[in-house]
């Protein structure tokens, strides 16, 4: 694991003030904010900026994570193999206690690094467990990205979860949970699936909190997704399009459908297959969008065939040009 | 440290019209308070039906849980009041499905 310098990812000095760490992350998260980013790894960036800000943007793991660097920096526990490799030393974090202040709002972790986890996973939940009353683990995010077909049919996924505890013996150790995770039928992108009681576990003999993934829809070689809309590129020939034809069209469901294509039909024509785009209220349909793809004229035979098209249906599609 | 790994098969519910959340449980996923839903209701981050029932009756799917998520974010983050959290919204879900439509057309 990989000692990370939240300091740099900010790119702010160590004596920082509150006020210049939040000036920072505000500039930062605009620039990397996937939205408006042209730079192609927005994404990453823009989670390591929200790690950096979720540490020393709050005091009390601002203070841990600075003591752990010294002693990381006195050459204790970081990169000993060489490799850049790192385990917080045990016992590196007594006498901070983490709380969640109001506002900081859910544990939105899902996407933070392994360093993270490691360094404030334990922290957080012994910050929780030092409530006195009775309370109800807090929910959980995460994201999970499966395919349109996996999302028409409902599938089975399995996600892992890792938590650090305590063994039998008192020592902190990573668990990894897995859950396989049996998605229903006909979800749609931006849909959530709750799985109850699989957030924080809850203090003082309250409930755990619940875990939300948010559903993603892979990339797909055929179909391409907008909201519940699917777009698909349905390539024809020159005749078929002049001419009209019954053409066969696979759906996302599974099975054929035949689709007729008007006659005198244009490029960029869309043709609408109501329903049959991805579930929702109401249910997406799925367009075609018409591609005319010429025949290369690479025998003498096509060569022909196009001259005796030119003759027997003149065509100047830039008239209106002028010239 | 070492890790260990368990395994459990469990069964998901999928939130929309058949499973809502209820304020309650929209307040508690974006670790915030019932009051803070009754903002989002007021300012148009999150729609219910029917409006003039008590919060207790309120319903939520999907899309207003991902509205309130990003509404906490855009609080926390960058200390904006709801109302501008509203506009950024809509103009952020406007960027989207402009960029959805464009990738759809193949372009």
């Amino acid at each position: 694991m990989e000692f990370k310098d939240y300091y740099k990812a900010l790119g702010v000095e160590r004596t920082a003030s509150d006020d210049e760490v939040r000036k920072a992350y505000r500039k930062l998260a605009r620039k990397y904010h996937p939205d408006v980013s042209k730079e192609a790894d927005a994404q990453i960036k823009m989670r390591d900026i929200n790690e950096a800000k979720d540490v020393l943007g709050d005091k009390e793991k601002r203070a841990a994570y600075d003591a752990l660097a010294d002693r990381v920096a006195r050459g204790g526990h970081a990169g000993a193999a060489g490799d850049g490799s790192f385990q917080p030393p045990p016992g590196w974090d007594e006498g901070f206690e983490f709380h969640r202040g109001p506002g900081q709002g859910p544990a939105d972790h899902a996407d933070f690094s392994e360093f993270f986890s490691s360094v404030f996973g334990r922290g957080e939940q012994r910050g929780a467990a030092s409530r006195a009353y009775r309370a109800r683990g807090e929910d959980h995010h995460a994201a999970i990205e499966i395919s349109i077909e996996d999302a028409l049919k409902g599938v089975e996924r399995e996600i892992t979860l890792r938590a650090l505890e305590n063994d039998a013996q008192g020592q902190p150790t990573f668990v990894n949970r897995t859950l396989s995770v049996k998605i229903p039928a006909g979800v749609h992108p931006g849909q959530f699936i709750r799985l109850s009681g699989h957030g924080m576990p809850g203090q003082g003999g309250g409930a755990a909190g619940d875990l939300y993934l948010e559903v993603r829809m892979a990339p797909h070689k055929l179909y391409r997704v907008e909201g519940n809309d699917l777009y698909m590129t349905l390539p024809v020939t020159p005749t078929e399009a002049a001419l009209g034809a019954q053409v066969q069209v696979p759906t996302p469901a599974g099975g054929v459908v035949e689709v007729t294509v008007p006659p005198n039909a244009r490029s960029g024509l869309k043709l609408r297959l109501k329903e049959r785009g991805l579930p929702g209220k109401p249910p997406g349909h799925l367009y075609l969008l018409l591609d005319i793809v010429l025949p290369p004229a690479d025998t003498e035979a096509a060569r022909k065939a196009y001259e005796q098209l030119a003759q027997a249906a003149p065509f100047h599609p830039r008239r209106h040009l002028g010239v | 440290m070492t890790a260990y790994t368990t395994t459990t098969v469990i069964a998901a519910t999928a939130i929309g019209a058949e499973h809502p959340l209820a304020a309650r449980e929209l307040a508690q996923a974006c670790g915030a308070d019932l009051d803070w839903v009754v903002q989002l209701v007021e300012v148009g981050i999150v729609a219910t039906a029917p409006l003039a029932a008590a919060p207790a009756d309120w319903r939520f799917d999907s899309t207003d849980l991902l509205s309130a998520l990003e509404a906490r974010r855009l609080e926390r983050d960058f200390g904006v009041g709801l109302e501008a959290a509203a506009l950024i919204l809509d103009l952020q879900h406007e960027v989207r499905r402009l960029k959805a439509a464009l990738q759809a057309q193949g372009r």
